[in-house]
This record gives structure tokens, C-alpha cells and sequence, in this order.
């Protein structure tokens, strides 16, 4: 593991994380953990992806560093604040597996509904949200409704909601997982273009292993029972073309989160976290 | 543009499936006398029990009463007119009280515990009873100069039954957002003015147009069966007491007064099917209408 010992100052960490636990339905029989002892430190304009299979918490992480979520016991710094003053001071922007988008509204007035409650003036957002527009490459479809709009596009006025205030962290909750294949892997592509352009930190969660190793840094291999990360795996792909996906080295780095994730997968056991380097 | 006219011809299309069935209605009327003049039907078609519908007709042009100069139709327009405005006193009332109950109950959890019950067994205290006892006690209430008059009690019996349609269903459509939108305003750091104001409020319109609709229908019945119950006079409920007793030498003419209380039905809905074109434009044209 990374020292958990981080500075918290240290301008370089976006995300510091440590002895997270998470226990829901406290004294129920159905009492569940869903975090165990979670350390996991993102430095600025990291990409990284949180997978496993379902139950292994990775949505809960997310929560708790979006403070949708409260957790028991342990420690969450999102750029040295705590998760609650991070939301309140509008530092991650979000966007989940539905879309969400306000269908009485048109997709300039769903991208600028950050804006809005974040207090802009109308002609700042309206700048702002023909820029994310464009960036997305829905300016043609400004004044659309969203249920005027393919899937894809959806999420893409989701990502460019998520974007709206220039948070410098985004948190991704499976984003793409409704998404048809080819969808997806273009979806993907635009998101590595827009993280290219902007430099946030992303924390992604994804259940699919291509998915995760084409988009990150680092996969963070998460089991469930109780919900832990078993295996990081550092990704150095590089740049991405169209070569990427059937390059040795992307398939080298999908046998390896494979084999982590089928570790914790058939034994049961409480095997200790191993970090796993390519 | 072509969005507009083709609902215009949807309209027209409508509005004459409307007219064939009032005359299908009216064919069926004359038919049932018809063959009550060739057998025997087990209820009375004479003229006196069902008159022709050229009759009812023609009632609307006699004087109201022998001699004078308005005709009953006028004294219909005029009565429908009156109870309208008590209805949409009623139902401006009814719809306030509504929301502010739903907005309430939806905020603090043991509003909604405490107050829906009460809520719902204000509804179960039958109209009959409760007309009386509101007349009774707002004849006690005045406002320095101002002095409760009864037709505030008709609205009020109007607003009572309103409400009700209205906070069920605002409530439920405060309840609607999805666990992911409002986690997308709590991200946001919006406060619950916020939420209530761009996300709950928007999302209740599909809950609320029906609401609304029921709502508007049951101040028109509040109102008439609150006209006849307190005694007001000038309504659409008192003429159609008055009327029916003249049934003996004028038959037609409480039919006039029923087409009259229908009339303000049907303009009542009208008002809400605007509302509904209003509140819906930004909508999915789907709606759980």
C-alpha cells in the first residue's frame, strides 16, 4: 500500500484516504460492512478506477467522498478538507449511471443548473455552458430537450453538468454502464480528451475490467465481504489511438486486474492486499 | 407551427366526437319515449317524467318568471356565472391550502405522520353535516367591519373538498425526484428552498395536473351542494332547487338549469385543461396524465 501518512497540505494530493470503515444497518441481522479499512491515497490529475464485483463497496467509497454517504470511522480528505466542507465549497462535480438530467429543461439550462445554484450571473453561465457545449460537441443541440437525445448525448450533457463550476475532482459512478459497446468506447475516448484538456482528477467506478484499465492510471481491485481494496495495478498506457485496445500491453494489464479481481473472487479468504506493478 | 396546427386539428377532430355524443345522447332520450309510447318500460316516459329534447330546448327562451323580461336561459347564464366565481374562490383556496399542507408534509417527516391522517379523515365527514356547522360558526366570526357573509362558507366548503385532491397528489409529487437527481442537488450544496424550488416542484407537475383536475371538480360540487345546503341564493344550486319544484307545470326548465350546472363543469375544465397546455409545454408528451 502507499503510506497512508500523507500530508494533507501537500497541494499534490487530491484525494487522501485511510482506515475508511463503513458498516451499514448497525445492530440489524442484515447488518453489513461495506467498507473495511480502506487506504487509498489520488494525487492531482490522477485517473484512477475503482473495480469489483457487486457489493464490494466501490459506490459506497464514491458516496463518501461525494458526502452523500456518511462513514464510521477512519479518515477522508478531499484536497485537505473534509468530504462535507468539499461539497460545500462545490469541489467535485458528479455524474452517475443515469443521466439525470431535468427534462423541463433544455440542455444549456441543465449544464448551467450548477451554475445557478452556485450563484452566477446569466451571461457568465451562458458563456460557460456554450463552452462545455462545445467541448462535448452538443452545440447544435443547445436548446433541445434532454429526452430529445440518444444515450450517449445524454451523458454527455451529464459529463459537461459535472464539468460546469470547474471543479478540480470528478467522481464517476459507472457513467457509461447503460451505454451501448460502441457508444461506450467513444464515450470513453472524448472523456480522456476532455480530461487531456481540463487536467481534473477522476475517480472512476466501473465494473468493466477494458473499461477501467483503457481509461486509468491505476485500477484500485476492490472485494466485497467485507468491501476492501485487495490489489492496485498501475496502468502506463500512454497516449490512446485506435491501436491501444489490441496493444500486448493493454492485455497484459486486463489479465492482471482479471487475475486480482478472480483471487478474492473463489477464495474467501482474508489474504492481504498486494500491489501489483507493470 | 405545424406542432400547433396539428393539435388544433386534434382539437376540432375532438370537438366534434364531443357534439356526435350529445347527439347520440339526445337521440337515445327521444328513442326511449319513443318505444315508452309503444310498450311498457318499467320507468315513466311521459313528457312530464322526460321531456323532449325540442323542449328543454325552447325552455331556454320562456320567461323565468311569467311576465318577466329575463328568459330562464339568462337566469342560467347568470346563476352559472355567480357559482363559478364561488368555485374558483373556493378552488384558489382549496389549491393554496394544498400546497402549502403537501410542501409541509414533504419538508418535515413528522408533518406528514402527523398531518395526513388528519387530512384524510377530514374528507370521510360527510358534506351534509358539515354545512351547517360552518354556517353556524362563521356567522359568529367578523373582522371589525367586515362580517362573514355565507357565501365565504360555500367557498369554504368549496376549499375543503379542493384541498384535498390537490395535497394528495402535490405530496406525492414532491415525493417523486429520483434518489440520483436529489443527490445531484446535494452535491450541488443546494439548500431545501433550492431543491423544493428547481427540482421538486418541476417534478410534481405530472402528479399535480390530474390533482388538479379532480380538485377543480369537486369545488364545482362543493359549490353547488353547499349553495343548496346553506340557502345562498343567485347559484347555479339554489335555481336547480327552485327549478325542480315547477317541475309539475314546467318540466323542461330544471333540465335547462342541469345543462347550466353542466356548462360550468365543462368551462371549469377547460380552465384546467389551459393550466395543464401551460404547466406541461416543457414536458415529454407522455405524461401520467
Amino acid at each position: 500500500m502507499t503510506p497512508t501518512q500523507l500530508d494533507s497540505k501537500n497541494p499534490g494530493s487530491a484525494l487522501a484516504i485511510s482506515g475508511l470503515s463503513k458498516v451499514f444497518n448497525v445492530g440489524n441481522p442484515n447488518e453489513v460492512t461495506a467498507l473495511s479499512d480502506v487506504h487509498l491515497d489520488v494525487h492531482t490529475g490522477e485517473f484512477i478506477s475503482l473495480i469489483g464485483p457487486s457489493g464490494c463497496g466501490k459506490s459506497t467509497l464514491l458516496r463518501v467522498i461525494g458526502d452523500l454517504t456518511a462513514f464510521d470511522s477512519g479518515s477522508v480528505q478531499v484536497a485537505g478538507k473534509s468530504p462535507e466542507e468539499a461539497r460545500k465549497e462545490r469541489l467535485y462535480g458528479i455524474a452517475f449511471q443515469q443521466a439525470a438530467l431535468f427534462d423541463w429543461r433544455t440542455v444549456t439550462r441543465n449544464i448551467e443548473l450548477p451554475l445557478e445554484l452556485a450563484g452566477w450571473q446569466k451571461s457568465q453561465r451562458q458563456e460557460r455552458s456554450a463552452e462545455l457545449l462545445d467541448m462535448v460537441q452538443l452545440s447544435d443541440f443547445a436548446h433541445h430537450r434532454p429526452w430529445e437525445l440518444s444515450g450517449g448525448m445524454q451523458q454527455r450533457v451529464a459529463i459537461a453538468r459535472s464539468l460546469a463550476v470547474d471543479p478540480p475532482l470528478l467522481l464517476m459512478d459507472e457513467p457509461f454502464g447503460a451505454l451501448d459497446e460502441m457508444t461506450r468506447e467513444r464515450m470513453q475516448n472524448e472523456l480522456l480528451k476532455i480530461r487531456m484538456e481540463t487536467g481534473k482528477t477522476i475517480v472512476f467506478v466501473t465494473h468493466s475490467i477494458p473499461e477501467a484499465v483503457y481509461l486509468s492510471d491505476r485500477v484500485v481491485v476492490m472485494s466485497p465481504r467485507p468491501g476492501r481494496i485487495t490489489a492496485e495495478i498501475e496502468v502506463n498506457l500512454g497516449d490512446r489511438n485506435e491501436m491501444t485496445r489490441e496493444s500486448d500491453h493493454f492485455f497484459r494489464c486486463v489479465t492482471s486486474v482479471r487475475e486480482a479481481l478472480r483471487v478474492h473472487d473463489t477464495s474467501n479468504s482474508t489474504s492481504s492486499s498486494h500491489r501489483g506493478e507493470i | 407551427m405545424s406542432a400547433t396546427r396539428e393539435r388544433i386539428a386534434k382539437g376540432s377532430v375532438s370537438l366534434l366526437w364531443a357534439l356526435a355524443g350529445i347527439a347520440l345522447i339526445a337521440i337515445m332520450w327521444e328513442l326511449t319515449k319513443f318505444v315508452g309510447t309503444l310498450i311498457e318500460l318499467p320507468f315513466n316516459t311521459s313528457d312530464q317524467a322526460m321531456p323532449h329534447v325540442w323542449t328543454m330546448l325552447s325552455g331556454f327562451t320562456v320567461p323565468e318568471v311569467r311576465g318577466s323580461e329575463t328568459t330562464v336561459f339568462q337566469a342560467v347564464v347568470s346563476a352559472a356565472s355567480y357559482s363559478f366565481t364561488l368555485a374558483l374562490g373556493g378552488f384558489v383556496i382549496g389549491v393554496t391550502v394544498g400546497l402549502i399542507l403537501a410542501i409541509v408534509m414533504q419538508r418535515f417527516l413528522f408533518m406528514e405522520r402527523g398531518l395526513l391522517p388528519f387530512v384524510i379523515a377530514s374528507q370521510t365527514v360527510p358534506l351534509i353535516a358539515l354545512a351547517p356547522l360552518i354556517v353556524g360558526i362563521g356567522n359568529q366570526i367578523s373582522f371589525g367591519p367586515v362580517q362573514w357573509s355565507t357565501t365565504y362558507s360555500v367557498m369554504f366548503i368549496a376549499a375543503y373538498l379542493a384541498f384535498f385532491p390537490l395535497s394528495i397528489g402535490a405530496l406525492r409529487g414532491l415525493h417523486a425526484p429520483s434518489p440520483t437527481s436529489l443527490e445531484l442537488m446535494r452535491s450541488y450544496a443546494a439548500s431545501n428552498n433550492k431543491v423544493l424550488w428547481k427540482l421538486r416542484f418541476p417534478s410534481s407537475i405530472p402528479y399535480l395536473v390530474p390533482a388538479l383536475k379532480v380538485s377543480a371538480a369537486a369545488s364545482v360540487v362543493g359549490t353547488v351542494v353547499a349553495e343548496i345546503s346553506t340557502g345562498v341564493r343567485g347559484g347555479i344550486g339554489r335555481l336547480m332547487v327552485e327549478y325542480a319544484r315547477e317541475t309539475t307545470s314546467q318540466p323542461a326548465k330544471v333540465y335547462v338549469a342541469v345543462f347550466g350546472a353542466i356548462a360550468l363543469g365543462l368551462v371549469v375544465a377547460a380552465v384546467i385543461a389551459a393550466v395543464d397546455v401551460l404547466l406541461t409545454r416543457n414536458l415529454p408528451k407522455k405524461g401520467l396524465t
